[in-house]
């Protein structure tokens, strides 16, 4: 494959958080280290080279970040202090903006102003449509309003119709992940291995298993995420598809199924959080030394929703309805931004391209054994 | 009219982060009062790949004349004279004033570094206006370190006829290089090259052998030293002793043999190795039954001598007089326990270079085989010579050397000793799989390369590619490497692991740098007076390093650097007068004096 050096292209990966590149000395300590290294993916050592010489096309088909989770190994031991960890997620960021297609992920990724602007502008056009068109004789009797089948109905719309955007986007940018990869760098995958290797997929989004293998030394990071991603996605599911079944008019019991599937997404999302707070606070280990504004916007956002959202619950019980209405509004105001920038175009985007990259992973280690086997066949 | 010289100083230092370093605030304070100088730039604020820019400053402040100020400024001359004669000034008016080619480095040499920048700005070479006063000088000489550098050294003074004390820390001059088998590249036996050396210096009527001697402190100045010496008492008179060996016999205590980089044992009372120089017997008091409490003795009884054994003997103080003082410590191997990954001091079968080659060589506790690490019947992880042997050994290249986490610099050795290690056990074991993870193959030498290349073409396999770490698989070892030339991922299962360890500085370089009045780098080295043109001399006037204190190289240069010590050293003798140490001199009679000298120089124009 003939490509052009691009002689700046580190200069650029600055925005994204990268550090040294040129420390590093080529030993291939990171690679070996790495408990998910394997035959034919030979990261972290091997982006490193791409972002030294400036290959952009080869960085732009390389989803190996995607397979790495930041346990800090090869940072620790890197002999030159390169942080090829810290390389690997700055990268995730630049693939991020490179597989969006709007041009969004660049530009909040590169123009902090951006970001802020966007979330300002929806967090105010969510208070206005509230203080616009929400019927004033409600606020007084809020606790029970809130779960009236017309105000639910529009609400739910709402949430679809953002569901929708969010879903597009990512779906796209996914194909555009695998024109990238897998297409444009012509790694001929056997038809019938996108089938057999779809299994993956839902495994693999459920449970994140190959990051268990980077839980060694007593680390705890696949709980924590584990517990913040179940958390998210339950609750994720309960909002926007049995909406009608999660915010009602009447309060259950504490034991009743609503109630306990709340509290554990409450607890799962507080405590990843605090979790990754504290880690990203105190800078002891590896993966949470260097911090980019993108990962603090992360969790404030998120933990200002969940937040608002404990509150609301607690008002709601109190009885107390000019409060509850306060909140739930800045509730989703918060929310939205959050789901709309984060979710498509900036940290949380992983949701999609992480899955993906094992499922195109599969593919191309099928592309590879077929490619072995025909020279093989071809020698023999 | 006299056309008056305007004159930019521009600091070129980069601290890296280095705390201890001359204080460029300061010096740059003391530059703007200097007379003639018009401005002071930092190069870490100048455009410095511009030229054009920098022409535009020099005109605009009427620049006629650079002064470069830092710890090697040399890099940017090139700059400032295209940009000089751009302005139309003269190109040769580019001055440097290099800190660390006149020894200041660290915080505490600030006052050097003004003297320093005011002989440039002054136009005068710093080594004219500082000159030291000399002293008379005691023609006897102290070699501190029994290695090779310091043997060589005495050697080379004795043979011109003069006193040389050679003090030794151990039982036994030799240092590091007795314990190797061979030596590199040319594969010549290292003892044969050694012993007779070693027995020159024993009989050598001009050297006093001090073994089992430490330095206590030192005093006076350059010419007349006066050192305190312990003498640690070695319980056998020496004089007496016949080397028979029926105390050794019967000694009931064991202990870790230091020779045979402790994978071995020797017993309380011991001789070194069988060469050693001298070749008496000595206790070791640290492990002697007798010496903790009092009931044991058998040596005394069986000795056939009549009190050659003082077991009540004490370590005694002597004080000697010195005109020069030959430094030649040399260092201590890395202490592998420290890298997690590699599991020495877990896994039996993981051992260091420096154990490998007592392992390897025909005088070593196995005869020369290569066998596996067992256990003896008290628990104690040795050698044994019916132990099996390795079928596949791998070594591991710079284990504690270019690692930011550990020792920065390169140890230089380590490739080349690893390609011999290699050579020989391909020799021992011609069956045996052997393989070397290397970063980059430094072969730097007269012949080295061609070495290298012959060890490739031997059947061993070189890889390129660091080894990270080394877990337990079965009764063997897992080597997880990347193979950079060959991209693929390797695990490479092996009976025996060889860890390349680099050197370092000696945990007691510290003390007796602070005795002698000598500087250590960030790295615990000896500083020399300058790296290229005077790399034994230091800023204590007759005080001289030779050998790996100075930093870490292999045998030929140890060698040279004793021979260049020692000549240092019969220089002074001969004239009968030595240079005072330069720190002496203050930074207001080295400034005056250049403002005379370069008063006396204009007036000559």
């Amino acid at each position: 494959m003939i490509q052009r050096v691009n002689p700046d292209l580190k200069k650029y990966l600055v925005k994204y958080g990268v550090q040294d590149w040129n420390e590093c000395f080529h030993c291939g300590n990171c690679t070996a280290i790495c408990p998910l290294t394997d035959q034919g993916f030979l990261f972290p050592r091997k982006a490193i080279r791409q972002v030294q010489m400036g290959l952009k096309t080869s960085l732009a088909s390389n989803f190996d970040p995607w397979l790495c989770y930041y346990c800090g190994e090869c940072s620790e031991t890197c002999p030159r202090d390169a942080n090829p960890g810290e390389l690997m997620m700055s990268l995730r960021r630049y693939l991020t903006s490179v597989y969006d297609w709007t041009g969004f992920s660049k530009l909040f990724y590169t123009k902090k102003i951006w970001e802020f602007l966007t979330i300002i502008i929806l967090f105010i056009l969510v208070i206005a449509s509230f203080v616009v068109w929400f019927p004033k004789e409600q606020i007084a009797n809020f606790t029970t309003y809130i779960g009236d089948h017309s105000f639910l109905k529009v609400i739910e719309a709402g949430d679809l119709i953002m569901a929708a955007v969010v879903a597009f986007v990512l779906i796209s940018n996914i194909f555009r992940m695998w024109y990238l990869t897998i297409l444009k760098p012509k790694y001929k995958v056997p038809f019938i291995e996108y089938f057999r290797g779809i299994y993956v997929l839902p495994g693999v989004f459920a449970s994140q298993i190959s990051f268990r293998k980077c839980d060694t030394d007593g680390r705890l990071y696949w709980v924590n995420h584990l517990l913040l991603m179940t958390g998210y996605t339950l609750m994720f599911i309960l909002v926007v598809v049995f909406l009608p079944k999660f915010q009602v008019s009447e309060v259950y019991n504490w034991y009743h199924w609503q109630r306990l599937l709340g509290y554990y997404a409450t607890f799962g999302l507080l405590f990843g959080l605090s979790a990754m707070f504290i880690g990203r606070w105190r800078k002891k280990s590896e993966k949470f030394k260097f911090s980019h504004l993108s990962d603090w916007l992360f969790i404030i956002m998120l933990f200002l929703t969940t937040l608002t959202g404990i509150l609301v619950h607690i008002f709601r019980l109190a009885d107390m309805p000019y409060a509850t209405y306060y909140l739930y509004i800045i509730h989703l105001a918060v929310l939205v931004p959050m789901i709309c920038v984060e979710v498509p175009f900036s940290k949380w985007s992983h949701l999609a391209y992480r899955p993906f990259s094992i499922y195109f992973y599969y593919l191309k280690k099928a592309a590879l054994s077929k490619q072995h086997k025909s020279k093989l066949a071809a020698a023999a | 009219m006299e056309e008056k010289v305007n004159t930019a100083v521009c600091f070129c230092q980069h601290t890296n982060g280095h705390t201890d370093v001359v204080d460029i605030s300061e010096v740059a304070a003391y530059a703007e009062e200097i007379p003639g100088v018009r401005t002071v730039w930092y190069t870490s604020s100048l455009p410095i790949a511009d030229t054009r820019e920098i022409t535009r400053m020099i005109t605009e402040e009427g620049i006629s004349r650079i002064v470069l100020a830092g710890e090697q400024p040399g890099m940017y001359k090139t700059v400032f004279a295209k940009s000089l004669a751009a302005a139309g000034m003269k190109a040769e008016n580019v001055v440097q004033a290099g800190f660390r080619e006149h020894g200041a480095i660290k915080k505490f040499d600030t006052d050097r570094a003004k003297a320093i920048l005011a002989c440039a700005v002054y136009g005068v070479p710093f080594e004219n206006a500082a000159i030291p006063e000399e002293s008379d000088v005691h023609p006897d000489t102290l070699v501190i370190g029994g290695g090779i550098s310091g043997i060589q050294a005495s050697l080379e003074i004795a043979d011109g006829n003069q006193k040389v004390y050679l003090l030794e820390k151990t039982g036994t001059i030799g240092g590091h290089m007795a314990m190797f088998d061979k030596t590199f590249p040319t594969l010549d036996c290292a003892a044969c090259i050694l012993t007779p050396k070693m027995v020159e210096v024993g009989q050598h009527q001009n050297i006093d052998l001090m073994t089992y001697c430490e330095v206590l402190g030192v005093s006076g100045e350059a010419g007349n030293y006066k050192v305190r010496i312990l003498k640690k008492s070695k319980r056998v008179d020496p004089a007496t002793c016949i080397g028979c060996g029926t105390c050794m016999e019967k000694c009931p205590k064991k202990a870790p043999s230091e020779f045979d980089a402790e994978i071995s044992m020797r017993k309380a009372i011991y001789i070194p190795f069988p060469q050693a120089v001298p070749n008496k017997y000595l206790i070791d008091a640290d492990n002697c039954t007798y010496v903790e409490n009092g009931k044991c003795g058998i040596c005394v009884k069986v000795c056939p001598v009549p009190d050659c054994i003082d077991l009540d003997q004490q370590d005694e103080e002597v004080e000697i007089t010195v005109g020069n003082i030959v430094v030649a410590t040399g260092f201590k191997p890395f202490d592998a326990k420290r890298v997690d990954q590699f599991g020495y001091g877990k896994f039996p079968n993981v051992i260091t270079s420096l154990e490998f080659e007592r392992l390897i060589n025909a005088a070593g506790p196995t005869s020369g085989n290569i066998v596996f690490r067992s256990q003896d019947k008290k628990g104690n992880w040795i050698f044994n010579d019916e132990s099996a042997s390795p079928k596949s050994i791998a070594l591991i290249h710079c284990v504690g050397s270019r690692d930011e986490n550990y020792n920065k610099y390169c140890s230089k050795v380590c490739c080349m000793y690893s390609l011999k290690l290699a050579h020989l056990a391909k020799e021992k074991l011609p069956d045996a799989e052997v393989s070397e993870y290397y970063i980059d193959m430094r072969s730097f030498g007269k012949g080295y390369e061609e070495f290298y290349e012959r060890i490739d073409n031997e059947g061993i396999n070189i890889i390129r590619g660091r080894t990270a770490k080394i877990e337990e698989s079965g009764d063997q070892l897992l080597l997880r490497s990347e193979d950079i030339e060959g991209g693929r991922l390797i695990e490479q299962k092996v009976d025996m692991v060889v860890l390349a360890v680099g050197l370092e500085a000696r945990d007691d370089s510290e003390e007796l740098a602070k005795m002698l009045g000598i500087t250590q780098d960030e790295n615990g080295w000896f500083n020399e007076t300058n790296f290229l043109s005077d790399p034994v001399g230091t800023f204590a006037g007759g005080i001289t390093i030779a050998g790996v204190c100075q930093g870490p190289k292999d045998i030929p240069d140890s060698v040279a650097q004793g021979s260049a010590a020692a000549s240092r050293v019969l220089q002074s003798i001969i004239k009968g007068k030595v240079k005072k140490s330069i720190k002496d001199i203050s930074l207001d009679y080295i400034e005056s004096h250049a403002k005379k000298l370069s008063k006396i120089m204009e007036d000559k124009l």
